[in-house]
């Protein structure tokens, strides 16, 4: 009985979701409007017929509306029509200019930086390296006194102008890292990417990297082996090191200078804190030390009291190394003194996680504790190249609110001289010091640009820096000592030794046939290391050489 | 028994797939790709959580789950490196062996929660999503924390995303039709019954627990067609993937969708979706929430804005997007002609 007015009303209701979704449709286009002009070179050939066809498909399309609704939905669908007429025109002529140039002329730089998760705090960190890169060396200047995520203007090398496209918010997560870099590339248009910050996310955008050959990434400061060592994709660049090679050495030491014969692990259950644990577990046992055990927490748990539990007593063992990072560092420290006993310098040693700060909220006991190195140096050592990096950074801005002072204005010298923002600085870097060897030649999917990338010797302010086949940095890296400053009372980070030209392979440990570091699938064997002996000891922030 | 014609529903629900069938034509790549893709997958998924909560009364939070279980299933089998099994077998003998893993798994949890309804169905379901967060995280054998990425599609998708929008539509269209059929199978009348009057239907003779169960198990495979488009389309899942925050946003996009209208599924997916990517651009949304100063739309602020969205339909419509349509038609049409909740269970045997 009801049938003839619910056929009128679904023929309504269809006339109304078609409308809904034309106007959407036309909201897409506009979207792409914005970057069309700029992402001409990714149209290939088969939208400009596309583009020729829609002309016809339009009008067809017209029409069945014509039949099936009413006249709202034809002015609907008109717009929409003209609009997807008039941008596919935009792109065919960009694209047909950018072929006829063979490549691209602009550089759209996407950073993919990370504003939530463990290390959300360092947004503005990483951001302000691959700005500061920009301003320093491609003539750029800061659209904000105050912070970079404002972004840059006016960049430039060898006529080839390079424009900030989009800044990603990552959550340390692989999905989430997706999720950006694809709306940055595929969204904004960006040809060259860099970032990210952390292990997993690495690997995810390395893999990404391999499906796009058209942009070229290099990696901000992630760490995890697999990026480089195992993924290999030939556009995908890293000018620092991983998370094994920069702990080289401090095995060795805690062997032979602090005594430890059989040590107990403690690592985030990730890419970064699996290949940061693989690093000491290599080198400490290839110095003839035993591991006793490994407990692997989730990264950004809160409440480590049971996997603390997990490992050995104080008297078991000659000491503990942790690899925990972000918002757990403490949180973990903190539930060893409530299980196990005091936290003292001479049984705990850390990778680049333990910070100075750690004394603030643990106590002085921890000094002594040895660090394994990151991408910059610590304080006490100065070069006149480190100085005026530092000294460039505060003329830039005029204050930043990066992660080391939690968010609150400070000099941009604090932000810029931790690793954080210095492996995005050495990205960009690398970027600008590409470009001008090639003259701005980014034809042919970057070729000469990629080509300088691999076979560059970057002149670093904190140290050169080569890359090896893998295109995976060669780097200086050193260990340091947490130690009591005897004038302030204050705990510091003072440097033990410089360890040189670090491999990824870590003297034939890991090769792309191994498999990539995971819990503890690392062999525990002694074995001859490069720089076993050769570490170049460091004396009052003055290398012996 | 059955109808000579097309309904007018299907009349018009046949429209929309002819529109988005044709949609690449005038559609940008990113929109088709990264915007209705999207919405097809995420759509697929809540068509089988509102499936379960129309016609079997169940509000199921493990639909999000068994996405995560068969994408994590293709992974292991599909790819030669990096975390897990590792196989390295074929991209489609990993779809099949997904879809039969996935089924597998939403029977056995069917069976597990068959006795239970209303707020204990849905904090069991909740529990075996974090469940299925947990293990996927710690057993390392399967995955780990960092999840496994670079996991490709078969060559046949490979560099064509427009041919991944279109098995999405196709698999979005085939979930469709095919529910509403089983609405108006034995089974599916029986389900409606017991979803109406449990005690009823027992004391008629029909086995409740087992209507629930091969319901779930249904759903779960049409969940699991959805996890196999989604790491096509994404190349990785991690654990975070399934963890609560995305177990959460696919009851959210069938509350908005309208959780009693199977249409609500991709009407709701596609407002999620747009709002995510399209929300960025806009400079108002700038000055809520946020973290750090940051200017860039973070998953709070996101998550503010639909928080809000979900809200106002809710105020507006408490059956959703799907109801709110209905409604402008019966505005439109000048009649206040009974509107039914949902599928009935008359549906099907009307004639």
């Amino acid at each position: 009985m009801t049938h003839h007015y619910e056929r009128h009303r679904w023929l309504r209701l269809l006339a109304i979701l078609f409308a809904f979704a034309l106007i959407a449709a036309a909201c897409g286009d506009d979207d792409d409007t914005t970057t069309a002009d700029d992402t001409a070179a990714d149209d290939s050939a088969a939208d400009d017929s596309a583009a020729d066809d829609s002309a016809a498909d339009d009008s067809a399309a017209d029409d069945s509306a014509a039949d099936d609704s009413a006249a709202d939905d034809g002015a609907a669908d008109d717009a929409a029509a003209d609009d997807s007429a008039a941008d596919d025109g935009a792109a065919d002529d960009a694209a047909a200019d950018d072929s006829a140039a063979g490549g691209d002329d602009v550089v759209r730089l996407g950073i993919l930086a990370e504003c939530e998760g463990a290390f959300g705090g360092f947004h503005e960190d990483v951001t302000a390296g691959a700005v500061f890169a920009m301003i320093r060396h491609a003539g750029a200047t800061p659209n904000s006194t105050t912070t970079a995520l404002d972004g840059f203007t006016g960049a430039s090398v060898a006529g080839v102008p390079i424009e900030l496209v989009g800044i990603g918010c990552g959550d340390d997560t692989a999905d989430r890292a997706i999720q950006e870099v694809r709306t940055l590339v595929e969204q904004n248009g960006a040809n060259v990417v860099i970032g990210p910050l952390s292990g997993d996310e690495g690997i995810a955008v390395a893999n990404y990297a391999l499906d796009h050959p058209e942009v070229t990434f290099i990696n901000g400061i992630s760490g995890a082996q697999d990026s480089t060592l195992h993924v290999q994709a030939p556009n995908f660049f890293r000018f620092n090191g991983d998370g094994a090679q920069w702990n080289a050495g401090i095995g060795d030491i805690l062997y032979n200078e602090a005594g430890w014969r059989t040590a107990a692990v403690i690592a985030d259950d990730y890419g970064f804190g699996w290949t940061s644990a693989a690093g000491f577990v290599a080198d400490f046992c290839a110095a003839g030390g035993e591991i006793a055990a490994q407990v692997f927490p989730p990264l950004g748990t809160t409440d480590y009291s049971s996997f603390v539990q997990q490992l050995p007593d104080p008297d078991e063992v000659d000491g503990y190394f942790w690899v925990i990072g972000g918002t757990g560092t403490n949180a973990s420290l903190e539930a060893f003194l409530n299980a196990k006993g005091d936290l003292t310098g001479d049984q705990h040693a850390g990778n680049l996680f333990f910070s100075p700060a750690l004394a603030e909220a643990l106590g002085t006991d921890i000094a002594g504790a040895y660090v394994g190195g990151f991408a910059t140096l610590p304080g006490d050592i100065q070069t006149p190249e480190i100085e005026a990096y530092l000294a460039d950074a505060d003329a830039a801005w005029e204050s930043l609110g990066g992660g080391l002072t939690g968010g609150e204005p400070a000099p941009p010298s604090v932000t810029l001289g931790f690793g954080f923002a210095y492996g995005y600085y050495s990205a960009g870097l690398a970027l600008v010091t590409a470009l001008e060897q090639v003259g701005g030649d980014l034809s042919n999917n970057h070729e000469a640009l990629r080509d300088a990338l691999s076979n560059i010797t970057l002149d670093a302010p904190y140290g050169e820096i080569t890359l090896d086949e893998n295109r995976q940095a060669i780097v200086d890296t050193f260990v340091a000592q947490l130690v009591l400053d005897e004038e302030s009372g204050e705990v510091v980070q003072k440097t033990v030794a410089i360890v040189p030209g670090v491999t990824q392979t870590f003297g034939g440990t890991y090769s792309s046939d191994t498999p990539p570091p995971e819990r503890d699938n690392t062999p525990c064997e002694p074995r001859e290391l490069p720089w076993q002996g050769n570490e170049i000891p460091v004396v009052d922030g003055v290398p012996q050489e | 028994m059955k109808r000579p014609q097309l309904s007018s529903r299907d009349r018009a629900a046949a429209l929309a797939l002819g529109f988005l069938l044709v949609l690449p034509v005038f559609g940008t790549d990113f929109f088709i790709d990264f915007v209705m893709t999207r919405t097809m997958m995420l759509g697929l998924a809540a068509s089988s959580l509102i499936f379960l909560a129309a016609y079997g009364g169940m509000v199921s939070l493990a639909q999000w789950l068994i996405f995560g279980v068969a994408g994590f299933a293709v992974g292991n089998v599909v790819a030669e490196s990096g975390r897990g099994l590792r196989l390295g077998w074929h991209p489609w003998v990993g779809v099949v062996i997904a879809l039969v893993v996935a089924a597998l798994v939403s029977l056995l949890l069917g069976a597990l929660s068959s006795r239970s309804t209303g707020i204990y169905f849905l904090m069991l379901t909740l529990t075996y999503a974090v469940i299925g967060f947990f293990f996927f995280g710690q057993v390392t054998t399967f995955s780990g924390f960092g999840g496994m990425t670079g996991i490709d599609p078969p060559g046949f998708f490979t560099g064509h995303p427009k041919r991944l929008y279109y098995a999405g539509v196709v698999l979005s269209a085939l979930a469709y039709w095919g529910f509403r059929a089983i609405g108006g199978t034995p089974f599916g009348l029986a389900l409606q019954g017991v979803r109406d009057d449990p005690v009823r239907m027992a004391s008629l003779g029909f086995n409740v627990p087992i209507h629930r169960m091969l319901a779930f198990t249904l759903a779960g495979f049409v969940a699991g067609l959805a996890g196999v488009l989604n790491i096509w389309w994404n190349g990785q899942i991690d654990p975070t993937s399934i963890s609560i925050g995305p177990t959460l946003d696919l009851l959210i996009i069938a509350v908005i969708g309208g959780i009693i209208h199977l249409e609500g599924a991709w009407l709701g997916a596609f407002v999620v979706v747009a709002a995510n990517i399209y929300l960025r651009d806009i400079p108002l949304v700038d000055s809520i929430g946020g973290v750090i100063g940051d200017r860039v739309l973070a998953e709070e602020r996101f998550n503010t804005v639909v928080g809000l969205l979900l809200v106002l339909i809710m105020v507006a419509s408490p059956d959703g997007l799907a109801g709110v349509i209905l409604r402008v038609r019966d505005a439109l049409s000048g009649s206040s002609s009974r509107r039914a909740a949902g599928p009935t269970a008359l549906e099907g045997t009307r004639s």
